[in-house]
């Protein structure tokens, strides 16, 4: 459904310009339909990445000011330092759990709704997206009310008596991970739902009739037929999980220093733009070349359901 | 001053709410709106870099027109009948200001009395400060922020804030003789000192019952996981500093490796490097931490038994400053704004809320005694002469700190 519903704009574009329908991505329509995108990402996504990129190869002056009088890569040379590497590592270790957990909380999720949400479909979809009306940050607060030492979910554990002294969860690897799950769990659950929710039930009930176990028929017809949707949202969840400073600085400790908030501090307490520029920098080309690498290595399998 | 939530015995959720609504989370909005502002400062940053032409650091004109003139130039024709009669200020105000550091009424009375809109925004932390009204060099669209005196001669030289009219300020006849003529601004002619502080450490005697003097108190593996630090480059290399007897405002690098080395032994102890070191004691979450004098003061509104002490191997000191920026586009505003904190009735008001002292004699008969008479909050001569201040540091030995306190916090 989704699929052919964007397909059908671009053909309507293509009638209105020339009058006679046109092949998707053909004709002057297409071209005016995409142009504000365009210039959107150009200006907004496109223009703030290579000023990052120019001011990574300045300097600090000694007032402190920025200055590309001198370009070169010693930034870059300073970002790598092998001290930065626990943080980076503390990075990677919430972003692999967070997008572990949105997949395994959100798969079923996903599929419960697609098969059994009835006329409900779109309501609970709706219910999913509910939070996103609230600020993150007042989100993540609560959170924190919850999982304080003396907040709610102590208080109940300890009044029933299920434990005597409060569980720490604040400023631990585990209120991170619990913060970051909560966060990034409708991004996976939407690309999700849209795979299974396009899945032709009927090659599963073909699937049961030539003998496949329910976990088979899972396996070998459901799981493949919605890779697209699994592919997408794992990179929806740890490509922004890896860049997360909110989360891990509000329910994180002295003991959870991610590398999204060193480049704060380079940023900040530094006063170093060009470094944090650089060090920012080098994570994102990280990030986009192991993206590249596991679409690359998806790709046949993705387009091919895909298509 | 109403204090009207100063007693105990408050539950969890008001005491936080309370402290999100006084500080708390309007510091953390703040770091989530730094991170999304991010890019388009460092836009600015860059157009004005190359506006400027590259390699010369930004040239600052020597001398910006006054905010009396600057404002006959651009505001009503009104002003420049009368030379003589006091210019009309414009009906707006953006005010940039640590969380919790201000007269709980002091924006609405302003407003009442001027019919100026005030939008007042709130940073957690030095260093988002200096980076957001740093960010085009001209104050980041704010008209009045509260720098620390040791900025001060940085940003006149820089040109970040606007010389000051003092016929527009006429309430600076009621700060003390000492405070007329800092040492940091000769003749208050950039920026009029707020306020002053005392860098300690709090505690909660129900959970640490000791008389707590020493810095080694926050490297006591007894209170393993229930301190925390201040979120602050400068007070944790400083208290480091003290704790090994060298000097806060060090550049030797040798030192430095030393307190950085201490401060690695530390960091295992801490729960956390807070930027809502008030809202960690209300909430429950340490029993010790590092923090300002008047941090404590209104940690006391809520838990009224916190102790504070300014540890014995020494500590630091400071004054905080308002300043008119001079990218401001309501200067004359800015003007009323820090001529009406200076009146002896409003200036009182706000050190009796934020706990913190300041340099208005005339303000000293309304503030509470037991602000006057803490040595802590308000020290007499000989123990401000033990307490230091902590210098400017030029860009090459602030990256010396910047590098090993990433190299903390990153281990």
């Amino acid at each position: 459904m989704t699929s052919r519903a964007a397909e059908a704009v671009p053909d309507r574009g293509g009638a209105n310009a020339d009058g006679k329908p046109g092949r998707p991505g053909d004709g002057l329509g297409t071209g005016l339909l995409v142009l504000p995108g365009v210039l959107w990402l150009a200006a907004f996504f496109l223009l703030p990445l290579g000023i990052i990129a120019v001011i990574s190869l300045g300097s600090v002056d000694p007032g402190g000011h920025v200055t590309l009088a001198d370009p070169s890569l010693r930034n870059y040379e300073q970002a790598l330092r092998p001290e930065f590497l626990p943080a980076f590592g503390k990075s990677l270790y919430y972003s692999v759990v967070t997008t572990v957990l949105s997949l395994g909380i959100g798969y079923p999720v996903a599929y419960w709704i697609s098969r059994h949400g009835g006329r409900h479909k779109i309501l609970l979809l709706v219910l999913v997206m509910l939070p996103f009306w609230t600020s993150y940050l007042i989100r993540t607060y609560a959170w924190l009310i919850i999982l304080r030492d003396n907040g709610v979910l102590n208080a109940f554990l300890m009044e029933t008596g299920l434990i005597d002294r409060p569980w720490v969860i604040v400023d631990t690897d585990l209120g991170v991970i619990i913060g970051m799950t909560y966060g990034f769990l409708p991004f996976a659950i939407l690309p999700l739902f849209v795979s299974i929710d396009r899945l032709d039930f009927s090659l599963i009930q073909a699937a049961r009739d030539l003998y496949a176990s329910g976990r088979g028929a899972f396996l070998n017809v459901t799981l493949p037929l919605t890779m697209p949707g699994i592919v997408a949202a794992v990179f929806l969840t740890f490509i922004p999980a890896l860049g997360d400073f909110v989360t891990p600085d509000l329910l994180g400790g002295a003991q959870t220093t991610t590398i999204a908030k060193i480049v704060q501090i380079i940023f900040t307490s530094g006063r170093d733009w060009p470094y944090g520029a650089a060090l920012g920098f080098l994570l994102m080309a990280v990030t986009i070349s192991g993206t590249l690498l596991a679409l690359r290595s998806l790709r046949r399998e993705v387009i091919g359901t895909a298509a | 001053m109403t204090r009207d939530n100063r007693q105990t015995g408050m539950t969890f959720d008001e005491a936080l709410t309370t402290k999100l609504r006084l500080a708390g989370w309007t510091r953390r909005d703040f770091l989530a709106r730094v991170a999304a502002v991010g890019a388009a400062t460092a836009l600015t940053q860059l157009l004005i870099a190359c506006g400027q032409g590259t390699g010369s650091s930004a040239p600052e004109p020597t001398e910006r027109p006054t905010p009396g003139t600057s404002a006959a130039a651009q505001a009503t024709p009104a002003i420049t009948a009368a030379p003589t009669s006091p210019p009309e200020p414009e009906d707006e105000l953006f005010v940039y200001n640590w969380a919790g550091y201000i007269g709980r009424q002091t924006v609405d009375k302003f407003e009442e009395k001027y019919g100026i809109k005030v939008t007042y925004d709130k940073f957690p932390d030095e260093s988002t400060q200096i980076s957001k009204i740093t960010s085009d060099g001209r104050g980041g669209g704010y008209d009045v922020t509260y720098p620390a005196s040791t900025w001060i001669p940085r940003f006149s030289v820089d040109g970040v804030i606007q010389k000051l009219d003092h016929s527009l300020i006429p309430n600076l006849a009621n700060l003390e003789a000492a405070w007329q003529d800092p040492g940091y601004d000769p003749g208050n002619q950039y920026s009029v000192p707020y306020a002053w502080w005392t860098t300690g450490y709090a505690w909660d005697p129900r959970a640490i019952d000791a008389d707590l003097t020493s810095w080694g108190a926050l490297w006591d593996p007894a209170y393993s996981g229930r301190m925390s630090m201040l979120d602050d480059m400068r007070e944790c290399f400083a208290a480091g500093a003290f704790r090994l007897g060298l000097s806060p405002n060090t550049t030797d690098l040798a030192e430095l490796d030393q307190i950085l080395a201490h401060l690695q032994e530390q960091k295992p102890l801490l729960r956390r490097y807070t930027a809502d070191d008030i809202g960690d004691m209300v909430g429950g979450v340490v029993d010790l931490t590092h923090c300002w004098s008047g941090d404590w003061v209104q940690m006391t509104y809520d838990i009224g038994r916190i102790r504070y002490a300014i540890p014995s191997e020494g500590s630091i000191k400071g004054s905080d400053t308002f300043v008119v920026l001079s990218g401001a586009q309501h200067p004359i505003a800015a003007h009323l704004w820090i001529d009406f904190n200076l009146d002896a009735q409003i200036s009182s008001e706000n050190t009796n809320w934020i706990g913190y002292m300041g340099p208005n004699e005339a303000a000293r008969e309304f503030i509470d005694n037991y602000i006057i008479n803490d040595p802590r909050l308000n020290p007499p001569p000989e123990v401000l002469a033990e307490l230091i201040e902590l210098q400017f540091l030029e860009q090459p030995d602030l990256d010396q700190y910047t590098s090993r306190w990433t190299t903390l916090r990153a281990s």
